[in-house]
């Protein structure tokens, strides 16, 4: 009985293991990405083929934890499924050869964001799943 | 290409008024532009040899061949096509190869659906997209249209204006969702839907269908159709995502156009009449752009400048285009290729661009897809 409970207590987890990595309390952790061994072709995630060579062999890396906004949108008008604030920021990042990454921009009042900025890599819960799990994502912040 | 491909040729084009019609369902639109289409071409059900349906929502299995065993009983193949919002030019663009090819003499390409209401979500509910904000269709316009601003100074007027001239042309257009006229104040001051984005610049959720029928020159003959009301398929270009579309966000309508051109020994300098995907405002400058119409980051000042009006140099989705005529995803590929027939006959009214022989519709949709079709008189 001890042990059924145990199993059902909800953990942190994050919402993609394949594109992030999080310490046990859900606070802290890094993007990953891969680089084609065979023609260096940089992905955002954990990349099984490449679009390039068809290669299959590749090399995980973390991602930098800081980058530059490239575009941004302000949503007043959320998608079904948000659990967060409304209006709330989304703004697409660019680190290094990876494509941009796209996600919350938080801590910006929207009076101030602009393409351009500097932005720091942050993991926060971004709310819970049906079992009662909190779901860990990542988000942007200026630096 | 190896082989002799035929001529095809648009002989009849249908449509089911778009909009919200709570009464009817999706096979009711359907066959409305179905039979309107017959009617249009001089041919009765049993002519057809076969159907291509674009759909996206779900109406149970085989949707296309449901509404059409409401029309008859006559074994002919129907294809079920479901391509994002360019589904039924999708259709058309194979119905195209099937007459080209020499399969089929008299196809049907059609496109119907009851889009339901709010925002439009691309992935599944359980998807982290979901999750995260990330899956929202008005703001991956959006997030285009800000880049736009920045890189080349285009002012949200020149967004608004798309909607604007929209409804202007829709006024002319019975088969309309919106048939009312706004302001650019009016516009821009609308709820906010995703910077810079307002609900005014967002096109409507709609219920529509519309239908095309192709076929070859033995079959005009048979059927005695009159030359001057069929209009030539002369080029036809699909294509998804690529690596280099990173690059730049018109790159992919450039792609598709490029086959379509090549196809038909054309350029962007023959082109007349123009129908692109204006789902977001934003779109509806950047596609033209991807047309190869107006060169890249300048179509902002085309728009502004009155280019893309019924009486400008690039005559622009004059039937109100998805911004005003209404969105309905399945249908709206066929529906621009309906009003690219409408001006290339001749017989637009008072939507009718002078002496309109060459007509181009690019047709965009999740995934991403994106199809360019080329008519000609």
């Amino acid at each position: 009985m001890k042990n059924d409970i145990e199993q059902k207590k909800p953990q942190r987890i994050p919402i993609d293991e394949k594109s992030m990595h999080i310490n046990e309390a859900g606070t802290d952790g890094v993007l990953m990405g891969s680089i084609c061994k065979k023609c260096g072709e940089h992905y955002f995630g954990k990349q099984t083929y490449c679009f390039k060579c068809a290669s299959q062999d590749f090399k995980d890396i973390e991602l930098p934890k800081q980058g530059i906004l490239r575009t941004y949108t302000v949503i007043f008008t959320p998608p079904a499924g948000w659990q967060g604030n409304v209006p709330y920021i989304l703004g697409s990042v660019e680190l290094t050869e990876t494509p941009e990454i796209l996600s919350e921009v938080i801590d910006c009042p929207k009076e101030n964001i602009k393409i351009g900025m500097r932005m720091q890599l942050v993991f926060k819960v971004g709310g819970t799943d049906k079992e009662g799990n909190e779901i860990v994502v990542y988000k942007w912040k200026p630096v | 290409m190896s082989v002799n491909l035929r001529s095809v040729y648009v002989a009849g084009i249908g449509l089911h008024p778009f909009g919200r019609f709570p009464e009817k369902s999706v096979h009711d639109l359907a066959r409305t532009s179905v039979l309107e289409a017959m009617k249009d071409a001089g041919i009765v059900y049993r002519d057809l040899q076969a159907a291509y349906f674009g759909h996206v929502y779900y109406y149970g299995m085989s949707v296309g061949e449901t509404v059409l065993n409401g029309l008859g009983l006559t074994g002919l193949p129907v294809f079920n096509i479901n391509n994002a919002c360019s589904s039924s030019s999708s259709a058309f663009e194979l119905a195209y190869w099937a007459v080209a090819s020499g399969a089929w003499d008299v196809v049907l390409a059609f496109g119907a659906e009851r889009v339901p209401r709010g925002p439009i979500s691309v992935t599944a509910e359980d998807s982290p997209s979901r999750f995260m904000g990330t899956d929202h269709m008005m703001a991956s316009y959006a997030l285009r249209a800000r880049r736009y601003m920045e890189q080349f100074g285009c002012p949200p007027e020149a967004f608004a204006h798309v909607a604007e001239k929209a409804h202007r042309n829709a006024v002319l257009n019975p088969y309309a969702q919106y048939k009312k006229v706004f302001t650019i104040e009016e516009i821009l001051n609308s709820r906010m839907i995703a910077d810079p984005l307002t609900l005014y610049q967002c096109c409507p959720t709609s219920e529509g269908a519309s239908a095309c029928i192709l076929v070859s020159r033995d079959a005009a003959r048979k059927f005695n159709m009159p030359s001057k009301r069929l209009i030539k398929v002369s080029g036809v270009g699909i294509v998804t995502s690529d690596l280099d579309d990173r690059k730049g966000d018109h790159l992919i309508a450039w792609r598709a156009a490029k086959k379509a051109y090549d196809m038909a020994g054309l350029g962007p300098q023959d082109v007349d009449v123009v129908q692109v995907h204006d789902a977001a405002t934003n779109a509806g400058i950047f596609q033209l752009e991807g047309l190869g119409l107006v060169e890249r980051g300048k179509g902002w000042q085309l728009e502004l400048s009155g280019g893309t009006e019924i009486n400008g140099s690039v005559p622009t989705n004059t039937d109100g285009g998805l911004q005003a005529m209404g969105h309905p995803l399945g249908a709206t590929g066929t529906r621009m290729l309906h009003e690219l027939v409408l001006q290339l006959r001749g017989e637009a009214g008072p939507r009718q661009v002078k002496d309109a022989k060459v007509g181009i519709a690019e047709n965009s949709g999740a995934g991403e897809v994106c199809t360019v079709i080329i008519l000609n008189k």
